[in-house]
């Protein structure tokens, strides 16, 4: 049969088939619809996490907000004003000294225990595994009474018993975070390291420490927030000496009349997470590409 | 002259009871030499390098730098280079600041250290890209940075770790005559592992041969191809042609006939081995049989790229032999193969 030029030139006026991947099909990029559901499902979790805080930020700046009114019927400063005079301000310092002891020590002891239980040099790793994980699994006021018992007859000092059991309690979380980081970090670049010349003290610093901050950070994040967010170990070992916002506000929370002054109170405890979490989002929280 | 490096009866053992990764390796490496340590994955050639850059320690033997027992040293103290088969570039670090690093970890300022750096970058032809990210790089380019980190700390000894086995075949063959540059340049001793003996032949003056964790043969590459040891180097060498015969008053008589070898050659059973790339080979029986000239045909050919190899049947034997490009023959036909006596070996039968 002989195929003239005539028969080849409809076969050619399609237009190719277009694949995934081929030159001007990215298999990343979005379609309309799918862009579409992306975007309304942020809407959605951005309603989800801020609609609780709407009512907190309404109450915040109410003097007065009588039922049925949509919106306060009075608006002030009265609960900044009680908040302060409360203690509020001293309240947060110590929240955050709290928060920022638990969170060096839980990251310091997760550390060595993460990379221990990569490496292999942690005796019984099971039984390592699981006991590190026992505070998350252990109802809090199990344990937290029994230790109770046992730092008072040991007449250790309330602050620092509060400091140690809210190290035990943030250590599943520094321990397990480091040690999925410490499992895929790649011994060889420290092995590179001692070849050019570098001590063990100048690996861990100028390559251990750099190449794990992204891990570190995420640990020493979530260690923050059990030392800045407890209610029940600070109010039980603490034995009420020690005031933080959560004990505060619960306790402010437990009278009648005071919703303008827990709010802001309230308002107060989010905001070094989230701006925790936005300084990090922004260096590297994530890891490096 | 004493040996920049040498290895005296190195053992190693991972794990009790398990076989050992290395056992009673003896080498010399002679100052400005290239050696290649070839060997099938397993065969302990890595363990070899990371013992002699400190990273293992040896379960007996010694290792000598320079004369100097080294064994217990460690790894910062030994003043050996070694670049692995990933570039290992700190990610946190500018290509610069990586080749700058053995400077500061030796105490030198950043400024110092950096400028110290660039002939380095440029030497691997790399200068511009100094203040880029790591990881902006391209393989090549990441190879190139590792290899001018190894030489910015002038170490004594480079060690390769099969660095360019996952560049492509352009971008090793640069890699090569970028080694063969520094080389000239600089004269370092260089040990390098590959399981590639193309590459080994490429790039070293000497070849040892690791099986198992046993050193078979240290020697020069034309040695290696042609006077194999033992059948086991022959194989690893590429060898495709392994005669039983009898070897008697330096004849080795078989099933292709009887071939004026060596007259070193021990007496007794013994395999002649022979470069299948090394016969010479015409089409046709026309030529006269005269010393190791045999008659035989073509019973396959084989083709990879341009060379094709052929199995010729001569007498009771097969053989393999590499066809010249412009011989045109196929199955079948006739052919005419010499076997000079300088690319015929005879290894006892009961080598390993």
């Amino acid at each position: 049969m002989t195929i003239t030029t005539r028969e080849l030139v409809p076969a050619l006026a399609i237009p190719p088939r277009r694949l995934p991947g081929d030159p001007g099909r990215p298999l990343t990029a979005s379609r309309t619809g799918s862009r579409l559901g992306r975007v309304g499902l942020v809407v959605l979790l951005l309603g989800w996490f801020a609609l609780p805080l709407l009512p907190l930020a309404l109450w915040a700046f109410a003097n007065q907000w009588s039922y049925p009114s949509p919106t306060p019927t009075e608006w002030g400063t009265d609960g900044l004003n009680s908040a302060i005079t409360a203690g509020g301000i001293a309240a947060f310092g110590r929240s955050a000294l709290l928060g920022v002891a638990v969170a060096a020590i839980a990251t310091l002891i997760g550390a060595v225990a993460a990379r221990a239980l990569v490496a292999g040099w942690a005796p019984f790793p099971r039984l390592t595994t699981v006991l590190l994980f026992a505070p998350v699994a252990i109802p809090p006021f199990a344990s937290i009474l029994g230790t109770n018992v046992i730092l008072l007859r040991a007449q250790v000092p309330s602050l620092l018993g509060l400091v140690m059991v809210l190290v035990v309690v943030a250590l599943p979380y520094t321990t397990f975070t480091l040690r999925a980081a410490y499992a895929a970090h790649d011994m060889g670049y420290e092995e590179e390291a001692r070849t050019l010349g570098a001590s063990q003290a100048q690996v861990f610093w100028r390559i251990q420490i750099p190449l794990m901050a992204p891990a570190l950070a995420r640990a020493a994040f979530l260690a923050f927030l059990v030392g800045w967010s407890d209610y029940i170990v600070t109010l039980i070992v603490g034995g009420g000496q020690l005031v933080t916002v959560p004990i505060i506000t619960a306790s402010l929370a437990a009278g009648v009349g005071n919703d303008s002054v827990v709010a802001v109170l309230s308002l107060a405890a989010v905001i070094p997470p989230v701006a925790l979490l936005m300084v990090l989002a922004q260096n590297g929280f994530r890891g490096r590409p | 002259m004493t040996a920049a490096i040498a290895l005296r009866e190195v053992t190693k053992h991972f794990v009790d009871r398990q076989p050992a990764a290395l056992l009673g390796v003896n080498l010399d490496v002679l100052p400005g030499t290239c050696t290649a340590l070839l060997g099938p994955s397993g065969s302990g050639k890595s363990t070899v390098l990371r013992i002699i850059a400190g990273l293992e320690n040896p379960s007996g033997g010694q290792v000598l730098l320079n004369g100097r027992d080294i064994t217990s040293v460690l790894p910062e103290k030994r003043n050996v280079g070694l670049v692995f088969q990933r570039p290992l570039l700190f990610p946190h670090l500018s290509v610069v600041d990586n080749v700058a690093f053995a400077d500061r970890a030796a105490g030198r300022s950043w400024r110092i250290a950096r400028e110290r750096a660039l002939p380095y970058l440029d030497m691997v032809q790399l200068a511009d890209l100094g203040r880029q990210r790591v990881g902006s790089l391209s393989g090549g380019q990441e190879q190139r940075v590792a290899l001018a980190r190894a030489l910015a700390a002038q170490p004594t000894i480079l060690l390769l770790d099969e660095p360019f086995s996952a560049l492509d075949a352009e971008l090793r063959h640069e890699m090569h005559e970028l080694l063969a540059d520094i080389r000239r340049q600089l004269a370092p001793t260089v040990v390098l592992v590959t399981h590639d003996r193309d590459e080994a032949a490429t790039v070293a003056d000497r070849i040892a041969v690791l099986e198992n964790g046993q050193l078979l043969q240290h020697d020069t590459v034309d040695r290696l191809y042609h006077r194999p040891a033992s059948i086991a180097v022959a194989r690893l060498m590429g060898g495709e042609n392994f005669i039983n015969g009898v070897t008697v008053g330096g004849v080795h008589h078989s099933g292709l006939g009887s071939i004026s070898v060596d007259e070193s050659a021990p007496d007794g059973p013994g395999v002649l081995l022979f470069r299948h790339e090394s016969l010479g080979v015409s089409a046709g029986h026309l030529l006269p049989l005269t010393g190791n000239r045999l008659h035989g045909s073509i019973t396959g050919i084989s083709r990879t790229g341009l060379r094709r190899r052929a199995t010729v049947r001569i007498n009771d034997e097969d053989i393999q032999a590499e066809l010249p490009a412009t011989l045109d023959v196929s199955g079948g036909d006739q052919l005419t193969v010499d076997l000079p006596s300088g690319i015929l070996c005879v290894v006892p039968a009961t080598s390993r």
